[in-house]
């Protein structure tokens, strides 16, 4: 019953509003999605989008149990080298368990933070795992809970079944507190 | 005097070719621009109602009955108007009538219609149809229905039984007599929609010192040729080969696939005369064929030549780089393949709605029968979702309370029971919220996240299943929320979920923060792992009394759902499969 591996397959279709400098990204952008330090995969380059690219493209990753987070690099290709342009992070509770049809095609939307931790656009894509660990309903998401436990991801605070994650922003001191939000 | 003072913008950008006005669905779009401009938004249709009968009554001594049909539709107030009469049929107790009537069906409000089957005397065979006075003629029975009944039927077909109310009759039952069916269709000759890309090479100068700034005008030829534009694309600035967006063209708009149509090129001038460059005469069978063939159809210009207009044909060209057709699917064509709309609601059962035994509570019950607004809330959406869940059951909750000695829930069964959460028909609703407000105590907060969180289970469920349901979940509450960013979670969850949420506001509070969640009026919502909310999945409206002949403002909110609906189904591409 233990599989080693989930296969997840991402079909990263596109971004709004991106910028580099403050200034919208004229072209060639395109997008590294990470399952972990060394398994990754990107899209091919869009050459006209410009700020609003478009991609369609469709990767499929596997992905191991103990995978928490998926990233999504948005770089972009300029005459001066690559420059990152956004990156968003998908804990992998988002999409399975809880109230996630397993095996059904999700389409989620990410925010995209700049390396300096600021809004940047949002990035968008549709995404499907094989070979879920359990079958999917809200009674899954408390046995779910049990599974997390096993893995390590600490003990919950006042009994509290869910196990959600947050993402952190990190605050750099001498930035306006509003702009992050 | 012309530059300054128009909408140069304005004049430069595509009409009616996008994408989006394919996506009303509506055939006409000067019907479209009318209903818009009265008030009427949302997804309307027209559909077309025949009728036939079997088994009616032999009123006639030598021959049988002559039966038409008359139309009535029931207004709000209990007025009742005709609106359409049938030919008559000689001398049949099972007709099938030609004469077919033509009514918008809207989504968000109940259309009940009045069908009379009349035997016309034979004296008044010559009559035209206007001037038959009906009550002189005999009654063969009447029937009625809502019009939501009949396009919820798999085959969009009702039959009903006919019932004569006779005053002189002494007994109490109606007598029946032969049955009436109407069946509904909508009016679309085609569904389908091409997506075109045009683009042109070669094209000539027509300014000064600048390139030319082309655009194109797609007209279709009626009779004695007349050329009727039908789209404009947008303008492009100083080029020679230009490729234009894409143009949606309903087909139903120019006729057929084979209806001519001329494709003018002309040259953008910002004081309004705008100069032909050239024009091409194909229809759209045409531009498939020069697409699939990769050639072009080199441009032609009507030019003097002495007296007469000569065609001189261009070196410029215009190519098709994509011509592609789909079928959009209706509101209605989902209803046929079995779609259904499952209402779910959820009740506020905090303590800022007053002790409901007091008559000032929102929650109070009067003993005349006077309903509260959480009551006509209810109704008012209730009774126009009903048509369109199979079972009729819903699951009913109510949140902010302590039932029977318990701990405060923010998700608690309106009926009373701890497995399942479902009631019978808005009777059973109006039930069990009455028996509920009897046995808990009304506590707090407002939480709406256990209630969302919820629905999206049962959503989820229905998906894993594969049912084709979309689920729409009404919540009544008086207060402003405390939990706003679970809310924002839990609504984030929800959005790829087959799951509309309608908030109803009750009372007096300042709804003011209420307005953060739906997106109409704000930004799209975050959750707290940076997740986006892929669709706006929440409608807010404070809750008013509505002044007769006043389009509601519920009726308003249900007026979106239809659009709603088809959104998620047309991104993930899910067909009604009939």
């Amino acid at each position: 019953m233990e599989t080693k591996s989930r296969t997840l397959e991402i079909t990263v279709l596109s971004a709004e509003d991106l910028r580099i400098d403050n200034k919208p990204v004229k072209k060639n952008a395109y997008v590294v999605v990470s399952v972990d330090a060394f398994n990754n995969k990107a899209t091919k380059v869009d050459g006209e989008g410009g700020s609003y690219p478009s991609w369609n493209d469709k990767l499929v990753m596997e992905m191991p149990l103990q995978t928490r987070f998926i990233t999504l690099l948005v770089k972009c290709k300029g005459s001066r080298g690559e420059k990152t342009v956004g990156l968003a992070r998908i804990p992998v509770t988002d999409f399975v368990g809880g109230y996630s049809p397993a095996t059904c095609l999700q389409f989620l939307s990410y925010r995209l933070r700049d390396p300096k931790g600021l809004k940047n656009g949002i990035i968008n894509v549709s995404l499907r795992v094989k070979e879920p660990l359990q079958g999917c309903s809200s009674q899954a998401a408390a046995a779910g809970g049990g599974n997390a436990a096993t893995i390590g991801l600490g003990i919950p605070i006042d009994g509290r079944r869910d196990y959600g994650m947050v993402t952190g922003i990190p605050i750099w001191t001498g930035y306006p507190s509003h702009s992050l939000f | 005097m012309g530059n300054c003072c128009s909408d140069v913008g304005g004049g430069m950008a595509a009409v009616s070719g996008a994408a989006s006005s394919a996506a009303t669905g509506n055939q006409n779009d000067a019907v479209d621009m009318y209903l818009r401009s009265h008030g009427i938004h949302g997804l309307f249709s027209q559909i077309e109602l025949s009728f036939s009968a079997t088994s009616l009554r032999d009123r006639d001594v030598f021959s049988k009955s002559d039966p038409m049909v008359a139309v009535y539709i029931k207004e709000r107030d209990g007025a009742i108007n005709e609106v359409f009469r049938t030919e008559v049929v000689l001398n049949s107790l099972t007709p099938t009538w030609i004469a077919k009537y033509t009514i918008t069906y809207h989504f968000e409000v109940v259309q009940n219609l009045l069908f009379k089957v009349f035997d016309v005397d034979t004296q008044y065979h010559n009559v035209e149809m206007k001037m038959l006075k009906l009550e002189e003629q005999q009654s063969l029975g009447e029937a009625c229905c809502t019009l939501s009944e009949i396009v919820t039927k798999p085959n969009r077909s009702l039959t009903l039984d006919l019932i004569r109310r006779e005053e002189s009759v002494s007994s109490t039952h109606s007598q029946h007599c032969g049955k009436l069916t109407v069946h509904a269709e909508e009016c679309f000759s085609s569904k389908s929609t091409a997506d075109i890309i045009l683009r042109c090479i070669g094209l000539e100068s027509k300014d000064l010192f600048s390139k030319s700034d082309p655009f194109l005008v797609i007209s279709k030829l009626v009779e004695r040729g007349i050329s009727i534009p039908v789209c404009k694309t947008e303008v492009l600035k100083n080029d020679h080969n230009p490729t234009w967006k894409p143009v949606f063209l309903n087909i139903q708009q120019v006729g057929s696939k084979d209806s001519p149509l001329v494709i003018e090129c002309f040259n953008f001038n910002s004081n309004g005369k705008h100069d032909l460059i050239g024009k091409v005469q194909k229809s759209l069978a045409d531009l498939e064929k020069l697409h699939l063939g990769r050639e072009g159809e080199n441009l032609y210009l009507p030019t003097l030549v002495g007296h007469n207009y000569e065609n001189k044909i261009l070196n410029s060209k215009l190519l098709v780089d994509k011509f592609s057709e789909t079928v959009q699917h209706t509101f209605l064509d989902y209803l046929a393949g079995g779609f259904e709309l499952n209402f779910m609601v959820a009740i506020d059962f905090t303590a800022s709605n007053g002790n409901p035994r007091l008559p000032d509570s929102l929650h109070y019950i009067d003993p005349s029968g006077r309903l509260n607004a959480y009551q006509k809330a209810i109704y008012e959406v209730g009774e126009v979702l009903q048509f369109y869940d199979a079972d009729k059951r819903y699951p009913a909750w109510g949140f902010g309370a302590r039932p029977i000695d318990g701990p405060v829930s923010h998700c608690f069964n309106l009926n009373g029971s701890s497995n399942y959460c479902e009631v019978q028909g808005i009777q059973g609703i109006m039930m069990a919220y009455t028996s509920a407000l009897l046995n808990v105590s009304l506590a707090g907060p407002t939480l709406f996240g256990h209630v969302i969180n919820r629905a999206s289970g049962v959503a989820c469920d229905s998906l894993s299943t594969g049912a084709k349901k979309y689920f729409v979940l009404l919540i009544i509450t008086d207060g402003v929320i405390t939990d706003l960013q679970e809310t924002k979670d839990a609504l984030v969850k929800a959005s790829d979920l087959p799951l509309s949420i309608l908030i109803v506001g009750v009372g007096g509070a300042d709804f003011k923060e209420m307005e953060i969640l739906d997106a109409d009026k704000g930004e799209r919502l975050e959750s707290t792992t940076g997740c986006i909310a892929s669709r706006d999945i929440v409608q807010f409206v404070p809750f008013r009394d509505v002044q007769s002949g006043e389009i509601s403002m519920v009726g308003a909110l249900l007026a979106e759902l239809p659009t709603q609906f088809l959104t998620y189904m047309r991104r993930r591409d899910i067909k009604p499969s009939t």
